[in-house]
Formats: structure tokens, C-alpha cells, sequence
């Protein structure tokens, strides 16, 4: 990774013009200059000229950022916005390390072993500090999903009142029986043989499906098979790294990612598939940003990375259905057509990790105007972000729920019943919203509604 | 300096947390789309008209300056506190009180955007038409301060043409209202065209009534292609005389073309010159408009002619045309942007002098704008380092001013003076009127206190009792 010293030109292209201003989520609720992208390069250069010091509010103004990168989008001149945040970030952590709570959780992120003990611990105290909730205050479907949440019985520290948890699942996605199935090892020498003529998927399951929501990496796996495809869930797999790289724990991101590119290399693969838009947009794009000075490891991620697909983008263009299959049956008989199923209203919103880093915007509504029993709606800014990325509902919990409104009004203004999302994150902050600002709306990832 | 006894003044009226002198915040309030900075002494950011009024009273009780702030988004350097003060942001004056239905009519607060109230009216069926490019970011009470205009000014005029009524609290912190909430009035001196277009210089606005119209039932958006400027400038004129109404009239020129070149690469490689016109109205006179539009922009050589066909092309359009400005700097790091204006029928002769001004001086001069009320956005570019060539591009300002006037133009259409243009005001404004406007500022502002060293040369305008 680059020393935010060398951002000094790329912070210089800003024209001051304010354009950033149009489209910040967090200038749309603080109302304040150092909020937007023309502000924060204003004090990032002053710090680098050594003309402010790394004050509680310049470390304030520079996290103080959802990440959602839509300063950069917007931005006439072309200024890479979150680079240089993602930098002053870096330097924050260089300087100043870790809060310890960061560090507990960063540091121990590649344990296969820790990480679920620690989370198995605090599912059985939960109750002393949350209190479940209902299905209307979790924006859950019970018919979708049985697990709905937990409510916050006091403002707690990284939580805050009142704030509904996802709760941590009972078995870990990784651990169920059927997915360590797919785990074994093939042996290398086959890889290359006349077996290999269905296409082969490995799965990366990420933190949010494994720990929060194993049905979505269980029904994702299902949509790959039922396209003929064979898929493997690749065994030592650990978090992708990217919630240490946003807070600016470069380090832990850089090992784990040299810990996922060595497991899947262990296994032959024409797709590495996600459900999760962060964990897309880290597999495909950080990981060569991370190794950037490393030729070795730099050419290996760059082969990971061409291999890496958001689940939605493989499904929609990768992988052709294979409705008539025989033994994998195909979800909705051809007969009856549409009117016969009955209909969901879902709208859709776009995760700023897939639609704005990835340019996956298209893929999951088509996906969803395909799918059966559904009629699917746009919903007005469904491209806003939802206001939990770059750590901000950890640093920031209430300005980072307070974002989620203009989607909780977005979603009311759809009229759908079902918000659908391709993001783990997502998905938490939104039904936290829906619970918080009172609106009976469901949220799924999509390819539970496939 | 602010003294601690004025900065304590100040946390008692709007309390701790809406006032700051911190570094960061004093940073951020530095600068405006002039990318030039000025640190004030604070930033002050008040809840309603009451507040305001007992800030600027304050101030002119013990003279330190107050300087309104809307985005931000200025050209001029009107939001900048070139010599300290305090900074005045109305960013928490951001409601839409009303919305009369009946009447046609809004009430809203100062700090608004302009596209949110746009998005809101438009949602009842009603129009706000002045669109400055800026208009995402800007606010109602920077829009009438500088009274703006946009690229809809060609038919339906500028924020003055909207503005009924205001709010303002004066130098001296009396609130006042002007204007009415009527469609007409004439009691007593016009004090709303006064303060619209005042640059924060006699008031700062708190509220503010304004017209609306009903919604334009559809819209046309054409893409014209020119060989070169003079033909695309020639198309314009021919629009006007021929009586066509259009509603927006947008030149681009060549040097802007390449800087957004990157929103529609196969089309946009290697042209001339480009119009953007639309038309509005009912269905069946737009088409008959849009048809008008077609043959005066091939008789007067339009290679190509597009209509725009879905709201994706035309919003990708328009993105691109907003970015010109700030994509400029592509070309050059810095550029003296001016917003002069000529009568239609002038704007080949303007298009033409500022092509041979820029050619004798060895500088790109990049024109683009709203052509369809003679409006040009001249961009002068140059690199801030290089001394001949920053004198060479001062030179020719002045000289492009010369030619404006001598055409029977206006060196700032929408713009506003602010500090950029101040010591061209008199190549402009005659002695006399020049005087009766420092009296004019004077009567308002005793003090001095409002907004100093704007509109008028530094020093004179400061004239501390
Ligand atoms: C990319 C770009 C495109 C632009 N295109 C156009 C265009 O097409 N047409 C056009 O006219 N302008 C345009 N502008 C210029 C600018 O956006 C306008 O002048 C706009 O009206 C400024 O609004 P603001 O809220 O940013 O005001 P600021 O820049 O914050 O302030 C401008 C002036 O208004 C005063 N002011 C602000 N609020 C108040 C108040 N409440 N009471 C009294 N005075 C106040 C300030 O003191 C200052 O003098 C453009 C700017 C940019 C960056």
C-alpha cells in the first residue's frame, strides 16, 4: 500500500467545485463541510503539510465516512476519494494502533478456532443484554427466515440502544454437515482431467454468511448446483479481510488474504463465488492493491481476482440455468406461468460494494425479474448507501442508522413487501432501520427469493 | 482576530455546538468553488432568522464581520472571508415550509437545494425552473444572492423572475420582510430586486417566498453537431431570430468537449462544436418547435442532429455537460472562469474575438454555456506557476472584457463580481452609478460589517466609523 504522502497530487486535483456535496449520505445528515469529500481532502493535505495535527477531529472527520464512494463517482475532476481516505486511514492505524477492541477482533480473524468460540460464548450471554424480537420489529419474514434479531436492552459500547443484532447463528455456516462435504480436498493432479466438464464453483462463504446467516450460503449453493455446476466450499477459509481494511489494519488484511489465496489455491476452480458484496469487492479488487509491491504474491492474487464473481454475477451471466436437470429439480414446474405462483412485491437495493465497486447494478434485478413468484419494483434511491460501511456503524453508530432513514423512506415509497439485497451487511443494517423507523418490510438476500 | 468575549457571545446564542473556532472547522469553511482560501475566525451555524438577527447584531455592535454561507459552490469568491470574520453557514436552514398549492407559491428557508425543492415541486405537478449547473449542491439563498441563472434562463428567466418575497435580516440585525406573497406589488421601493443579486452584501436571507409554475407537460432533447464554433454560434443566433422559443440553448465548444470526452467516447471524439437544445410545452407544439430546431440547425451546417430518445441518454447528457467546468482542469491546472454576456445576435462576433485573443496570446480560452441568452462561460486556462503565462491570461480577461462591452455585453451574467471581478466593476458601471451603489451599501451596512471586500475593490468598501 501506497504512504499517504504520495495522495498530495491526487488530493490537489480536487477543484473545490463541491460536486461531492450532491451525493455524500453523511453530509445529508451532518450537514457540515468536513463531512463531504471536499472537506475531508481539505484536512487530510493539511495534515500531511504538517499544518493540523492528528487531532481528536481530524480522526473524527476522517472515519467519520461510510465509504460508500460516491464523492468518487460523481467527482468531474476524477479525484479516487476513497484512496486517499483508505490511506489516511492506514496512517491513523501507523500512528496511532488499534483501539484494543479492533485489535481483539482483527488480530484473531484468521483463527479458525477462536473467532467461532468467542461468538458461541456471547450467543449464550446474549440474553443478558439483548432481548429477541419480534418478527415485525426484525422486518423478517418468519415464512423467509425463523431467526429475527436481537433488540439492545441498554446502550452498549460499538452497539448503542435500542439496536437490533443479527443474531449469531446456531451452527456456523462452515461447520454444517453438507458444506464440509464440499470441502474435501480434491487432488491436485485431477484438476486437469476429462472429469472436469461441468463448470467448477468454489465458494467463499465471508463472515456475514458463515457466522449471521448460513440459509444465505446454503441457498446460494443450491442456485449454483441447480445450474449443473459443482461447487466446493474450499476448508481453512477465513474472513476476507476487508473489515480491518476499511479501519485501516492493512497488516491483518494483508494476511488474510495470503491465507484465502493459499486455501483456494488448493483447489481447481473455474468461478470463486460470494454472497457477499464486500467480500466480492475485496476478493476481486483489494487483494491486488494489498500486494502491490509484492511481484510474487501480486501475480497470484491477480489470478485469484480474474476468477472472483459476485454470486449475482455469476448466476445472471456466468452460469446458463439448467432448469430440466434431471435430479435437481428445477424450483417452479414450466407449466402455469406466472399468475399461478403467487406474487411477492420485492424492490431491490444496491450494495455501494456491488453497484459503485463492481459495477453490478443490472445483474441481481434481472435475476429477480426472472425469478418466479416475484414482482420486482425499483425503489427511489435504491443506490444510497445504507450507511453501515467503512466501520461507521461501529465508530459512528448513530450517524450511521440515521443514513438508513432515506432508505426506510425508500422502501415505504416502493410499496414492495420485500427489500432484497446481495449483502450480508446490508441486510443487518437494513432490517435494523426497518425495526427502528417502524416499517413492516421484509429483507432477504436474493438468492433466497431464486 | 474574534476576541473569547465575542466567541462566548456568539455560544450563548446558538449554543457550544453550532459554533466552532477549531482548525479543522475553519479549514473547511476556507474556500469555494474559486479554490482560492481565506481562514475565518469562526463558523457559526444558526437554527433560524432569530438567531441570525442576534449573531449579526452582535457584530455590528462590536465589529467583527459576518460573511453568509450557502454551499459553497460560488465562482466569485462571495462565501470567502478574505479579510477573517465569522463565517455564517446555512446549512440547518434546510426546510421547505410551504408548499401553496393553491396559489402557486413556496416558503422556504435559505440553506435548501436547490434540486430537493426542484424534486419536491415537481413531485405536486409545479416548476422551479432556475437550474444553475450547480444546482445539486447550491442553495436557495446562494442562487438569490448571486441570482443565478441556468440553462433554462433562455425561456423562462432567472431567480429574480421567482423570487415574490423575502426574509432578511439587515446589517444592523433588524428582521425584515420585503415583497409579498401576491403574484404583483408596488408598495413602496422594489427591496426584493435589491437584495437579490446583493452577494450577501446588504442582508443575509432567512426566508424566502417563491413562484412557481405548472410542470411543462413534456420535453424535447436534442444534440446538435457542428463542424465548429461559428457554425454551432451562427445555429444560435438563426434559433433567436427565427422566433423559436427553446428552453434550453447550451453551447459547448471544442476544449470542453475534450475534457468530457469520456461520457460518450464514440460520439463526442474529434467534434466541433455541440448544441444542446430542448423544448418544451404540450406534446404537439414541442414536436412542431423541435422540427423548427432541426432545419435552422442544418441550414446553418449541423453535421448531425440527435432527439434524444430515453431519460438515461439525457441524464448522461446533462451529467456531462454539468462536469464541464470542473473537468476543465484537465487542460490546464488553473483557469479564470467568466461568465459574460453579449445579445444573441452578438455571440459569433464574441465567439470569434475570444478564439483570436486566445490564438495571439498562446492560451486555450474554453467556451461553453448558456448560449440561448447570450451567456458564455469563458475559461480562461493557464498553469498558476508559470508567471508569463498566469500575466499573459490576465491580460487577456481584461481584453475579453473589452470585447464584451464593446459588443453592448455584460462581463457577469449569473456569477456575480464577489472578489474575481471587483477591479473590473468600473470598466463596467459608470462613476456615478458606482457611487450611488457604495452609498446604497453604506445606508445598509454602517459599519461595514456584511460581507466586506466584495463588489467593491477591497479597502473603499470597508469603511470602519
Ligand atoms: C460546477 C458549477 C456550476 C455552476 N453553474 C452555475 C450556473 O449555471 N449558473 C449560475 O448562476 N451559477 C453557477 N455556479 C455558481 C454558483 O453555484 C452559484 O453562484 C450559486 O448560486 C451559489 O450558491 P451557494 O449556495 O453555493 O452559495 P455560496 O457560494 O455559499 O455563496 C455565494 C454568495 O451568496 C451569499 N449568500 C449565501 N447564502 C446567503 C444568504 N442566505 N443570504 C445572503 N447571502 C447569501 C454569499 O455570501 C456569497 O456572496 C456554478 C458553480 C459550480 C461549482
Amino acid at each position: 500500500m501506497k504512504d499517504l504522502k504520495s495522495f498530495l497530487s491526487e488530493i490537489d486535483k480536487c477543484v473545490k467545485c463541491g460536486t461531492c456535496r450532491s451525493i455524500c449520505p453523511t453530509t445529508r445528515v451532518l450537514g457540515r463541510e468536513s463531512a463531504c469529500a471536499r472537506g475531508k481532502l481539505t484536512l487530510i493535505r493539511a495534515y500531511i503539510e504538517g499544518e493540523l495535527e492528528m487531532s481528536d477531529d481530524y480522526t473524527r472527520h476522517v472515519k467519520e465516512c461510510a465509504m460508500c464512494g460516491g464523492c468518487r463517482d460523481v467527482c468531474p475532476a476524477g479525484v479516487k476519494t476513497t484512496d486517499v481516505y483508505l490511506a489516511a486511514r492506514a496512517d491513523l492505524v501507523k500512528v496511532n494502533g488499534l483501539s484494543f477492541l479492533e485489535r481483539m477482533v482483527f488480530k484473531n480473524l484468521d483463527s479458525t478456532r477462536l473467532m467461532p468460540s468467542v461468538l458461541r460464548l456471547g450467543a449464550r450471554f446474549k440474553g443478558l443484554l439483548f432481548k429477541a424480537a419480534s418478527p415485525a420489529e426484525a422486518g423478517t419474514a418468519s415464512a423467509i427466515e425463523t431467526d429475527t434479531g436481537l433488540i439492545s436492552r441498554f446502550s452498549l459500547p460499538l452497539v448503542g440502544g435500542g439496536r437490533l443484532m443479527p443474531t449469531v447463528a446456531k451452527r456456523f455456516f462452515l461447520d454444517l454437515k453438507e458444506v464440509r462435504r464440499l470441502g474435501k480436498r480434491p487432488k491436485k493432479a485431477s484438476s486437469n482431467t476429462s472429469e472436469t466438464a461441468s463448470v467448477k464453483v468454489a465458494f467463499f462463504a465471508g463472515c456475514g454468511v458463515n457466522y449471521l446467516m448460513p440459509h444465505v450460503g446454503t441457498a446460494s449453493l443450491k442456485c449454483i448446483e441447480r445450474t449443473g455446476a459443482a461447487v466446493s466450499v474450499p476448508k481453512g477459509q477465513v474472513c476476507c479481510g476487508m473489515p480491518a481494511f476499511y479501519t485501516g489494519d492493512v497488516e491483518t488484511a494483508e494476511r488474510l488474504a495470503r491465507k484465502n489465496i493459499e486455501v483456494f489455491e488448493e483447489y481447481g476452480y473455474d468461478f470463486v463465488a460470494t454472497s457477499c458484496a464486500t467480500c466480492s469487492h475485496g476478493l476481486k479488487t483489494v487483494f491486488k492493491k494489498l500486494f502491490e509491491n509484492d511481484d510474487e504474491m501480486r501475480d497470484r492474487a491477480e489470478a485469484f481476482s480474474a476468477k472472483v464473481r459476485d454470486i449475482t454475477e455469476l448466476l445472471a451471466r456466468d452460469l446458463k440455468p439448467v432448469k430440466t436437470v434431471e435430479g435437481i429439480s428445477p424450483t417452479a414446474p414450466e407449466s402455469g406461468g406466472k399468475e399461478a405462483v403467487k406474487q411477492i412485491s420485492v424492490t431491490y437495493h444496491d450494495p455501494c460494494h456491488l453497484n459503485r465497486n463492481q459495477g453490478i447494478k443490472a445483474e441481481p434485478r434481472a435475476l429477480l425479474e426472472d425469478a418466479e413468484g416475484v414482482d420486482f419494483k425499483n425503489m427511489k434511491f435504491a443506490c444510497s448507501c445504507c450507511g453501515l460501511g467503512g466501520g461507521l456503524s461501529m465508530t459512528n453508530y448513530d450517524l450511521s442508522i440515521a443514513i438508513t432513514k432515506r432508505k426506510a423512506d425508500g422502501a415505504i415509497a416502493s410499496g414492495a413487501d420485500v427489500i432484497a439485497t446481495a449483502c450480508p451487511g446490508c441486510i443487518v443494517q437494513l432490517r435494523d432501520a426497518m425495526q427502528r423507523y417502524g416499517v413492516d418490510k421484509k429483507v432477504v438476500h436474493v438468492v433466497e427469493l431464486l | 482576530m474574534l476576541s473569547d468575549k465575542n466567541y462566548i457571545s456568539l455560544e450563548e446564542i446558538v449554543g457550544k455546538e453550532q459554533v466552532s473556532a477549531s482548525k479543522e472547522d475553519l479549514l473547511c469553511y476556507s474556500y469555494d468553488a474559486t479554490n482560492t482560501t481565506y481562514l475565518p475566525d469562526a463558523v457559526i451555524f444558526p437554527a433560524n432568522a432569530l438567531e441570525v438577527s442576534r449573531i449579526v447584531e452582535l457584530a455590528n455592535l462590536r465589529g467583527f464581520s459576518i460573511i453568509a454561507r450557502g454551499a459553497g459552490s460560488g465562482f466569485t469568491g462571495g462565501s470567502l472571508a478574505v479579510s477573517g470574520g465569522v463565517v455564517l453557514s446555512t446549512e440547518r436552514m434546510k426546510r421547505v415550509i410551504k408548499i401553496d398549492e393553491e396559489n402557486l407559491t413556496a416558503t422556504v428557508e435559505p440553506g435548501v437545494i436547490t434540486w430537493e425543492f426542484q424534486q419536491d415541486v415537481e413531485a405536486l405537478g409545479l416548476f422551479y425552473p432556475p437550474d444553475p449547473t450547480s444546482k445539486k449542491i447550491s442553495t436557495i439563498g446562494g442562487n438569490i444572492a448571486e441570482c443565478a441563472g441556468g440553462p433554462r434562463a433562455v425561456k423562462y428567466g432567472v431567480t429574480r423572475d421567482y423570487v415574490l418575497g423575502l426574509e432578511v435580516v439587515l446589517p444592523t440585525g433588524e428582521i425584515i420582510k420585503t415583497g409579498t406573497s401576491t403574484m404583483k406589488g408596488v408598495v413602496g421601493y422594489d427591496l426584493t430586486r435589491l437584495m437579490v443579486g446583493s452577494e450577501g452584501t446588504l442582508g443575509i436571507v432567512t426566508g424566502a417566498t417563491l413562484r412557481l409554475i405548472p410542470k411543462p407537460e413534456s420535453v424535447v432533447t436534442m444534440l446538435a453537431f457542428f463542424p465548429g464554433i461559428s457554425e454551432a454560434a451562427a445555429a444560435v443566433a438563426d434559433i433567436v431570430a427565427a422566433r423559436i422559443m427553446p428552453s434550453t440553448l447550451e453551447l459547448i465548444d471544442s476544449f470542453s468537449i475534450k475534457c468530457i470526452e469520456e461520457y460518450d467516447p464514440v460520439r463526442f471524439a474529434g467534434v466541433g462544436a455541440l448544441l444542446i437544445v430542448e423544448v418544451d410545452g404540450r406534446p404537439e407544439s414541442v414536436k412542431i418547435e423541435a422540427e423548427l430546431v432541426n432545419g435552422v440547425c442544418k441550414a446553418a451546417g449541423a453535421t448531425n442532429i440527435e432527439t434524444a430518445t430515453d431519460k438515461r441518454a439525457v441524464k448522461n447528457l446533462w451529467k456531462a455537460r454539468r462536469s464541464i467546468s470542473p473537468a476543465l482542469f484537465k487542460l490546464k491546472p488553473n483557469k479564470i472562469n467568466e461568465d459574460v454576456v453579449v445579445p444573441r445576435s452578438k455571440i459569433i462576433e464574441l465567439m470569434t474575438g475570444l478564439e483570436s485573443i486566445g490564438k495571439e496570446r498562446g492560451l486555450i480560452i474554453a467556451c461553453f454555456g448558456h448560449a440561448g441568452d447570450g451567456n458564455i462561460h469563458m475559461n480562461i486556462m493557464y498553469d498558476r506557476n508559470d508567471d508569463a503565462e498566469a500575466a499573459r491570461a490576465s491580460e487577456a480577461v481584461k481584453e475579453a472584457f473589452e470585447l464584451t462591452l464593446s459588443l453592448g455585453g455584460t462581463i457577469s451574467g449569473e456569477h456575480g463580481v464577489g472578489t474575481t471581478k471587483a477591479e473590473y466593476l468600473e470598466m463596467e458601471i459608470g462613476s456615478v452609478e458606482v457611487a450611488l451603489m457604495r452609498r446604497l451599501k453604506e445606508c445598509f451596512d454602517p459599519k461595514g460589517i456584511m460581507n466586506p471586500g466584495k463588489i467593491f475593490s477591497n479597502k473603499s468598501a470597508v469603511r470602519v466609523t
